[in-house]
């Protein structure tokens, strides 16, 4: 599922305290007359699953590069998100200019509501993170073993270190394998990569679950919880503000989300679109997103890289998507039952 | 009177009758095809979505192919058997405890001398201001079983025992105290609108002061009671905030969360999820029925034709006690999760090492308050919250009371029709009826999607039921005789209401279009789908701040929400006191 929900404390100013890469050029976002085009539409309507709160620095972010531009924003949560776009596109009501979603196979599905669309530096993107000519990885997440600092004191330094006995009595929480795209990436790796064994070893530590990544983030921070397989950007922004938390990268691999954005065919403002689909796939657009909000990128060539990323030791996991489909159901009632989740 | 005037009278008394007659099924016929627009056409998109696998506005009506397949996955999914005895288990136990919190709340209020009654009366209404998601928050503050702040004070006590509030007995617990204010505005109306010559009869003839209680002002009252009843139960069966933040850390799985679960899937399973509330929408009309079929043939009117002031019983030294208990009460449901709810709002992060951190002055500060106003959606939340909830709670009001004074007061064929179209929404879950209000109402001509003026028709359609209720107890206890006086004096059937009935009425027509309003701003389900980026409620914002995660400015933004709601319902009742008196003087 597209429904994501992440933590996102203290992000109210990420993009005040950004200043604009001085070297980036108009060509980097599409050119003059692009540029010159959206400024003359002047807005768009931004229909996101993200966190309004998120999307909103991103647009900050953008609006010191390009101020003449107002984005109005639409955010919903990613099942919600998708039956509006629907409804709305039936009705011949649709209002985004730009959506912006998690979930790679139901835009696949819209994507005959979507207008041809290639960004300036196509190039620059991992094959494998693309699903449709029409869509592109704006937002890319990445999974991380999360602790509290202040409970935790033998920090766990693998995925494999999760099915230690020492970590048994329900100190690790976890978000359920039905909870949505993302979560269902991870339980994919951790099968793929980890072993056919991986769940049951680790369900029988005694595990709590939560519904989705903000309960669980919340009760790591609390302490509820000690350790936490957690989206990036859930823990990095409370990280930064001096949580009693800590985030590590395992080396077995980060099970990578890459979203799918695109521009309807609708759009009224279809230049205004463009260039700010441009500018966050721009490497000045991903570098914010890493450097302020926890992002990770689906760029074969990160601009920068996460804190404790260390390029020889840490790969990006991306699912092949024909199995991200197909083996979804099957292996969600299996991990269902290991954890002795109801669903 | 000599027998011209009685001639005439009767000749007045006939051509009224004989406008009624004419008047009275364009009336009816006007209220049904407003309820049909309302109710009946969004339930037909919900059924056709159950019955069917499509979306009616993007597949058409023509693609509609009858099938039973949710409903049998519904019926034999032993995970849907489960979440629905949990809720019944968790909605059952919180309205006992609604029911016994509340009906003890208004009888202290309204007929003890318990000192601070007016305190007592406006602090026991705060549960209901406190959005579900909030309340549960604030619940799983205090009684997480490792790090709860309850269980952080019985540590630093060296007492062995832990409150676990992630747990069905929290869930009953939550329940009840933040559903008791619906049991309480329904029966200290009542009671407040009581004829105390009754009481006095029983306690004449030797009954004490208990035994009248039990045995003539609660039957009396029933209506009241058993409206509340209803209503708080069918409510919790909707709520999915409290057992979304309690029940989930326990794998404890209720009808509603198991919905949002079907809306959240990918592919969202609208379908599913509209079968499983159209059997919600059938355990509740088993209710209503019930309710019915036990108040049917009785008379409660309790207010008549002559002057009464509500009696105030006498406790003596035990009027310390109720004020004790209330004061317990009080400090549980108010003091406490407020408590968590300002440590939240205010401090840094939530993670207590032991006892003495809790004072420690530097974790606390105004972060979470500036992210939350530097975020322009929030005023703009704010107000547009504030005209949805005006809108609604007008357009809602006036709308409830002519359906309330239709089913009651008259014996219009039609009416019962008219009550039955009413009620129906309480059933529905938001999230399931909101997609439903999308589906019936995006093709509406004159631009009505994507402005406040459409939240507000899907909250007065939401929250009829919850309305009309709340009325209906208002004008079961209006004697018919005071209207007859007025027809056999020569006034019309408007004169009639303006004159008699809505004054004696005003406090539960106060009452009614406040909780409208506190509904209305707390409301989530229909809004998700109802919003657009100039049209964004506070509740929608909330949300995305929990799920966000961030319970700092989920609790900054909640305590900013209930300070709103607080002032506004602070001016209702005062209106509605002098609404009390003023109906105590008319009676």
């Amino acid at each position: 599922m597209m429904k994501r929900r992440s933590m996102m404390a203290g992000i109210v100013g990420a993009a005040a305290t950004w200043t604009l890469p001085a070297h980036a050029a108009d060509e980097d976002f599409g050119g003059k007359d692009l540029i010159a085009a959206a400024d003359k539409e002047g807005a768009l309507t931004y229909y996101t699953a993200n966190f309004a709160e998120v999307e909103q620095e991103v647009i900050k972010a953008f609006n010191k590069r390009f101020p003449k531009i107002k984005i109005s924003m639409v955010r919903a949560p990613g099942g919600q998100l998708i039956t509006r776009i629907k409804t709305e596109a039936a009705a011949g009501k649709l209002a985004a200019d730009v959506v912006n979603h998690s979930d790679r196979g139901l835009m696949l599905e819209l994507q005959d509501l979507f207008l041809d669309y290639t960004p300036p530096n196509a190039a620059d993107y991992r094959p494998d993170a693309l699903v449709h000519p029409k869509f592109w990885p704006g937002v890319t997440l990445g999974w991380c073993i999360a602790y509290n600092t202040q409970l935790v004191k033998n920090a766990p330094k693998t995925w494999m270190d999760l099915t230690k006995d020492e970590y048994k009595g329900k100190q690790i929480g976890q978000v359920v394998g039905p909870s949505g795209g993302t979560t269902w990436t991870r339980i994919m790796f951790e099968r793929q990569v980890l072993g056919e064994d991986y769940w049951k070893k680790q369900a029988a530590l005694g595990v709590t679950l939560y519904p989705s990544g903000a309960p669980t983030s919340d009760s790591l921070v609390r302490g509820e919880v000690s350790i936490a397989p957690l989206l990036y950007n859930i823990i990095y922004t409370k990280i930064v503000e001096g949580a009693p938390a800590e985030a590590i990268f395992a080396p077995e691999g980060v099970p990578i989300v890459p979203y799918a954005d695109g521009i309807p065919k609708t759009s009224k403002s279809p230049n205004a679109a463009k260039l700010f689909m441009n500018w966050r796939l721009s490497k000045e657009g991903q570098a914010f997103q890493i450097e302020k909000l926890g992002n990770i990128t689906s760029m074969k060539e990160p601009p920068m890289l996460p804190k404790g990323w260390d390029p020889k030791v840490i790969k990006v996991w991306v699912p092949e998507f024909k199995q991200f489909e197909s083996l979804r159901d099957k292996w969600m009632d299996d991990w269902n039952k290991t954890y002795g989740y109801r669903q | 009177m000599t027998a011209t005037s009685a001639a005439a009278l009767s000749a007045r008394t006939e051509s009224a009758f004989a406008t009624r007659r004419l008047i009275a099924p364009l009336w009816v016929g006007g209220l049904l095809i407003l309820l049909a627009f309302l109710v009946l056409y969004p339930l037909s998109m919900l059924v056709f979505g159950a019955l069917s696998d499509s979306n009616p506005v993007v597949d058409g009506f023509g693609t509609f192919r009858p099938a039973l397949t949710h409903f049998k996955e519904v019926l034999v999914n032993e995970n849907v058997h489960l979440a629905f005895f949990n809720a019944l288990v968790a909605c059952g136990g919180g309205t006992a405890l609604a029911v016994l919190i509340g009906l003890f709340f208004s009888w202290i209020v309204v007929r003890t001398n318990t000192p601070f009654r007016r305190f007592i009366a406006g602090a026991s209404m705060i549960p209901l201001f406190v959005p579900p998601l909030v309340a549960g928050v604030a619940w799983g503050i205090l009684g997480s079983p490792k790090t709860g702040l309850l269980n952080i004070v019985l540590k630093w006590m060296n007492i062995d025992f832990r409150f676990d509030f992630y747990s069905m007995w929290g869930l009953i617990v939550v329940f009840g105290i933040y559903y008791a204010p619906y049991v309480y505005m329904f029966t200290s109306s009542a009671l407040r609108n009581m004829d105390p010559s009754l009481e006095e009869a029983s306690e004449v003839s030797g009954a004490s002061a208990f035994t009248t209680l039990f045995t003539v002002t609660f039957p009396l009252i029933a209506p009241a009671i058993l409206a509340g009843t209803l209503l708080s139960f069918v409510v919790m069966l909707g709520i999915y905030g409290v057992p979304a933040a309690l029940g989930a850390p326990a794998n404890i799985s209720v009808l509603t969360t198991y919905i949002f679960k079907l809306t959240a899937w990918s592919p969202p399973l609208y379908n599913t999820a509209a079968a499983v509330a159209i059997l919600l929408m059938i355990v509740t009309a088993i209710l209503v029925w019930a309710q019915q079929r036990v108040l049917s043939g009785k008379s409660f009117a309790t207010v008549a034709g002559k002057a009464f002031r509500p009696r105030s019983l006498n406790l003596g030294p035990w009027r310390w006690f109720t004020f004790g208990l209330a004061l317990v009460y009080l400090f549980v449901v108010v003091v406490l999760p407020t408590l968590a709810l300002v440590i939240a709002a205010f401090r840094r992060f939530l993670f207590f090492k032991d006892f003495d951190a809790i004072f420690d002055s530097k974790a606390y500060g105004l972060w979470h308050f500036q992210a939350v106003f530097d975020n322009p959606l929030t005023m703009l939340s704010i107000w547009n919250t504030l005209k949805v909830g005006v809108i609604t709670a007008v357009l809602g009001g006036i709308l409830a009371f002519a359906i309330g004074y239709t089913v009651n007061r008259t014996n219009v064929k039609g009416r019962r029709a008219i009550d039955l179209l009413a009620t129906i929404p309480v059933a529905i879950p938001g999230l399931v009826i909101g997609v439903a209000y999308l589906w019936a109402w995006i093709g509406l001509p004159g631009g009505l999607y994507g402005t406040i003026w459409i939240l507000a028709l899907a909250f007065v359609a939401r929250f009829m039921p919850d309305t009309v209720k709340a009325l209906s107890t208002s004008f079961l206890q209006i004697h018919k005789e005071l209207e007859e006086a007025a027809w056999i004096s020569g006034r019309g059937i408007l004169s009639t209401i303006f004159t008699i009935v809505l004054p004696l009425a005003r406090p539960g027509v106060v009452a009614s279009m406040t909780l409208l309003f506190v509904l209305a701003v707390r409301e989530l389900g229909s809004s998700l789908f109802l919003y657009t980026s100039d049209s964004t409620v506070m509740a929608v914002l909330l949300l995305d701040y929990y799920e966000g995660g961030n319970t700092g400015k989920t609790a900054a933004f909640s305590l900013v929400q209930t300070a709103i709601l607080g002032g506004l319902l602070g001016i209702t009742s005062w209106l509605s006191r002098g609404a009390a008196q003023s109906a105590a003087r008319t009676g």
